[in-house]
């Protein structure tokens, strides 16, 4: 898994990797009420507001760590958004992007990097 | 259990009357097949029933009338009554707003009048008074000034916004088509002028800003401030929802600004019912006034005309004249005041947030210790190891009868409440809010539960919200 | 006079309080070269003075002794005097928005049933609390729209829409890159088309064809409608609106001049999320009790900011109280008579007035409270015959369109017969 400096992970699979966003990012925002997920076929460049997580006070961009295709969003999302609180890292993924260019990753931070600066 | 209008109904229970048939009118029937098929749910309720219940939900809400009201940003003074006789008055409100000039003068006069003495007390040349409310007006300032730039066959996209500024300027900023560039503050929580010069370019459309800003603090940079925006053929838009404390001691059209909006519902005393109608006038000088919305006011020979057309108008931007009946109060709030009272207003305003600002910081945290305006921040987070917030206090005052300052606003300032007086309380309200505020201090030190888990004496304790988000349910 | 309530003797106390001798030492701040003087007379007005000055501007004022056939957006109705006691009332005057829900309960529940009522005259799913007129919700209706057809670049204006929403319409789209097209011809590029109902001139259009087309073709189907046409006639559902607006001044609101008046919106369910302005929803407390409280707030500026749905803050509450008031104080069987008995005497004027010679009806479609009148000869005329006898007969639309000797008659519940048949007495005096 690596991680981006505005709190998203990405889990590469050879040519397509997962997103969603870091234990850090759910506690800052409070209790998830809705989830804005991409249209399945956009393709986003890295950096580009992709999703968006509302909580009763916020509003919160995610932004695509790679660029690439959508290919699918987590269908559990629009019943159950409080996925993404009790499982940011696993169940509560947002969407699956076939990546253009699987180098980016290698810009992003590890878990340590990550850590550290979520720590300071 | 509080019940809806929309329960209580009872069979054929009804409060209208109409006047009787008459056997002439009887003859015209609607055609079958326009005919409303679904039901109308609507409530079956007696005039006797609809009296209470509104009755009984007044009392589950609070006003300027009955506490204390020290919503920072919003200026909750005195609603006159007098501003209410005024417009209930059958010679305005039986006029049509389509009526033939000759016959609403009167209306016309006060529509002249009002802009006229607004203009004096801004320092602009000219304005409308169409704006329904701030946010429209700000609106209408962003359209005047892609008006401006246009016409000079200058393409400009973007406008520069404080960190601090009020949701509505960058959300109006968007509506007119620009990109929102953020300029940070600096620590004396002003404009830092430096992020400023370097955003802006000859891209920049606008400048939107308002002074006093949303601390309460005003920024005495404001010459510079003007000279940097306008020295790139930017414009500079004034915010005007903090001109209080500035009534008849300085006229933002000669801070700088090329146009503004005025909050009559803030500034004017126009009552706030509950979230509006409110109105929002734009002010401007000479290089925006070709471009102002119609219809116009004109003065000609004695008689008041509307102008309907002119090609270097932006054009329309309400049905009909605005928010009449909210400027007719503001008018005869200004004359009732005149000079003398509105720097009354200024001066005591002023002298009221500085007051209580002074007596806060014995025992809370001030972050910006110069003398402020009309409003001023109070940081709360020296409270959150005993896990109280912001939030928390605000909810105890409520429990005490004084509604809670407006808090989480600004953004930039954590913990955040932001007081703002007015002119209109006196000093014996503004000591017992401070003895609120010391006994709350005093809970959160030994009994931090009661005001974690405030208010305890409303109608109701906290809401879920989340709830509501989730699974919203927006009608019976 | 003033509102302030320190006099001198608490201003040296708070003087003192903050170590200072006159209050302009705390306005330092600004450049000395910009502060104006202290007046150093009181010229404002006492409030005896302030009320005889009102009065006398009210007095310059002869319209309301006219008999006011005026519509365009704008009717005259009875409006209970039930609506201003209620609306007087300190804690919904003097109330600001409902941030603090709990010390709000009254005016958020106030919020919610107003929702309802919209709800249930345009038999869509959800409202909200209101916006601040008929123009600028078409406006608002105009940009959720293009928000929920972002590819597509075409929107349909007719132009028997209210000229003035029409101009408001354009307004607000200025900056948007889009062709704002009259005749109801749908494409893939069509986001949506407004149509009014009743339309400018009083006629119901075939509101659910155009709707079809428009379906077929993917576009959103906006209807505006003077909400007391609900009472009689389809709702905004049954017709196949996916988005209703109008301005709900008929019920609760006199003329006052053009404002404050009240806009309304409501839609389907799944486009609530782009719907603008605020929005209650019920919910509970802590301890299970039935509340409410502002919801979907992550739409609005104050926390969306630049990507907010719209930049609206202050509504128009108070007078969607009124609005409120208005429509349950005739309630569910009053409503459809208010509405049937407006038919009825517009139906009644129009069908007298033809048989005059020289007068024609315009337009052929039904209508309901409002209708076009073509005369023979010069308008200027008319209206000045009519006005020697005391009545605004209608509106000269040649201001709007090029018709010539059009005028636009609306009549409502407040026109007794005797009214109505004076007004054709003068009419018959005219043409002879």
């Amino acid at each position: 898994m690596k991680y981006t400096d505005s709190h998203e992970w990405i889990e590469q699979s050879e040519h397509v990797a997962t997103v969603g966003v870091t234990e850090f990012a759910q506690k800052e925002l409070g209790d998830i009420v809705y989830v804005e997920l991409p249209k399945v076929g956009k393709t986003l460049r890295a950096g580009e507001a992709a999703a968006v997580l509302e909580s009763t006070k916020a509003a919160a961009d995610v932004y695509a760590p790679a660029s690439g295709t959508i290919l699918e969003v987590n269908p559990a999302l629009a019943q159950t958004p409080e996925l993404v609180n009790q499982s940011p890292e696993a169940q509560g993924w947002l969407f699956k992007i076939k990546l253009s260019n699987p180098l980016e990753l290698d810009k992003l931070l590890d878990l340590n990097a990550y850590r550290n600066k979520v720590t300071h | 259990m509080t019940k809806t209008l929309f329960e209580k109904n009872q069979g054929d229970q009804h409060a209208y009357s109409l006047p009787k048939e008459d056997k002439a009118f009887s003859s015209f029937t609607p055609p079958q097949n326009l005919l409303r098929q679904t039901p109308l749910h609507l409530p079956e309720v007696s005039e006797i029933d609809l009296m209470r219940h509104f009755s009984n939900l007044a009392k589950r809400n609070v006003g300027i009338d009955t506490q204390f009201y020290p919503l920072g940003s919003c200026t909750m003074k005195y609603n006159p009554r007098v501003n209410e006789w005024a417009a209930s008055l059958l010679g305005f409100t039986r006029t049509h707003p389509l009526a033939p000039e000759s016959a609403v003068q009167g209306n016309l006069q006060i529509l002249f009048e009002l802009l006229q003495m607004l203009c004096e007390i801004s320092g602009m040349t000219a304005g409308t008074l169409l704006p329904n409310a701030g946010a429209q007006g700000e609106f209408v300032g962003l359209r005047l000034i892609s008006a401006y730039h246009q016409k000079r066959g200058d393409l400009r996209d973007e406008v520069l916004i404080p960190d601090n500024a009020h949701g509505t300027n960058p959300a109006t900023a968007a509506m007119t088509g620009y990109k929102v560039l953020t300029i940070r503050s600096n620590s004396e929580g002003d404009i830092d002028l430096d992020h400023l010069r370097s955003l802006c370019s000859a891209k920049t459309a606008a400048l939107m800003l308002t002074n006093p800003n949303t601390l309460g603090i005003f920024s005495p940079n404001i010459i510079e401030i003007a000279k940097i925006v306008h020295d790139h053929g930017g414009l500079l838009y004034y915010d005007g929802a903090n001109l209080n404390p500035l009534l008849n001691i300085v006229r933002p059209g000669e801070m700088g600004f090329d146009v503004m909006h005025i909050n009559l519902h803030k500034t004017f005393s126009t009552p706030h019912g509950g979230g509006g109608p409110g109105a929002g006038p734009v002010l401007c000088n000479a290089k925006l006034e070709k471009f102002l919305p119609l219809p116009k006011v004109e003065l000609k020979e004695g008689v008041y005309n509307l102008v309907w057309d002119d090609p270097a108008s932006i054009g329309r931007v309400a049905s009909f004249h605005g928010n009449f009946g909210i400027l007719l109060r503001a008018y005869l709030y200004i004359k009732l005041h005149g000079h003398f009272g509105l720097r009354r207003i200024g001066e005591v305003s002023v002298l009221n947030a500085n007051y209580l600002k002074q007596r806060l910081s014995a025992f809370l945290k001030v972050p910006y210790r110069q003398p402020c305006m009309h409003e001023f921040v109070v940081q709360a987070d020296q409270f959150l190891d005993k896990g109280i917030k912001a939030l928390d206090i605000a909810k105890r005052l409520l429990d005490y009868g004084v509604y809670a300052p407006t808090i989480y606003f600004p953004l930039i300032v954590k913990e955040c409440m932001l007081i703002e007086p007015t002119e209109s309380e006196s000093k014996q309200t503004l000591d017992e809010f401070i003895e609120i505020l010391k006994a709350i201090v005093h809970e959160i030190e030994t009994n931090p539960e009661l005001v974690r888990n405030a208010p305890h004496t409303m109608p109701v304790t906290r809401l879920d919200e989340t709830l509501a988000a989730k699974k919203p349910k927006l009608k019976q | 006079m003033d509102f302030i309530s320190n006099q001198n003797p608490q201003i040296q106390e708070m003087l003192q309080a903050l170590g200072i001798s006159d209050v302009t030492e705390l306005f330092q701040a600004i450049p000395a070269h910009l502060r104006l003087p202290r007046p150093s007379e009181e010229d404002g007005l006492s409030e005896s003075e302030g009320m005889r000055l009102m009065e006398k501007l009210a007095a310059k004022n002869s319209y309301p002794q006219f008999d006011n056939y005026l519509g365009a957006g704008a009717y005259e109705h009875h409006v209970s005097p039930l609506v201003g006691a209620i609306c007087s009332k300190s804690e919904f005057l003097t109330a600001y928005t409902p941030y603090q829900a709990e010390a709000s309960q009254g005016l958020l529940q106030i919020t919610f049933e107003f929702q309802s009522a919209i709800c249930a005259l345009t038999g869509l799913d959800v409202a909200n609390a209101s916006l601040y007129d008929g123009a600028s919700a078409c406006a608002e209706a105009m940009l959720m729209a293009l928000r929920c057809r972002n590819e597509r670049t075409k929107v349909i204006v007719p132009d028997s829409l209210h000229p003035h929403y029409r101009a408001v319409i354009e307004q607000y789209l200025t900056s948007h890159k889009i062709k704002v097209e009259k005749n109801f011809h749908f494409d893939e590029n069509s986001a949506a088309v407004i149509v009014q109902y009743p339309n400018f001139f009083g006629r119901i259009e075939d509101v659910k064809s155009v709707f079809a087309q428009a379906k077929a073709a993917g576009a959103l189907c906006i209807l505006v409608a003077n909400p007391l046409v609900y009472g009689l006639f389809s709702s905004a559902a049954d017709l196949g609106a996916d988005i209703a607006v109008g301005d709900g001044q008929p019920f609760g609101l006199p003329l006052q001049y053009g404002g404050p008046y009240v806009g309304y919106m409501a839609c389907k369910q799944e486009l609530v999320r782009q719907m603008p302005g605020r929005i209650v929803g019920e919910t509970v407390d802590t301890e299970g009790k039935r509340g409410f409280v502002l919801t979907l707030q992550a739409r609005e500026q104050h926390i969306r900011r630049e990507k907010a749905t719209s930049n609206i803050c202050t509504n128009q509450a108070l007078a969607a109280l009124a609005c409120l008031i208005g429509i349950t104080w005739y309630g569910k069987q009053g409503l459809p008579k208010l509405a049937l008995t407006n038919y009825q005497r517009a139906h009644y004027l129009c069908d007298n007035l033809k048989k005059i010679k020289g007068l024609k009806e315009g337009g052929n479609e039904p209508f309901f409270n409002e209708f076009v009148m073509i005369w023979d000869r010069p308008l200027d005329k008319v209206l000045k015959h009519f006005r020697a006898h005391g009545i605004e007969p209608g509106l000269d639309l040649s201001r709007f369109y090029p018709l010539k000797n059009h005028l636009l008659v609306a009549v409502t519940e407040a026109k007794t017969k005797e009214q109505l048949d004076r007004y054709i007495r003068v009419a018959q005096e005219c043409q002879a």
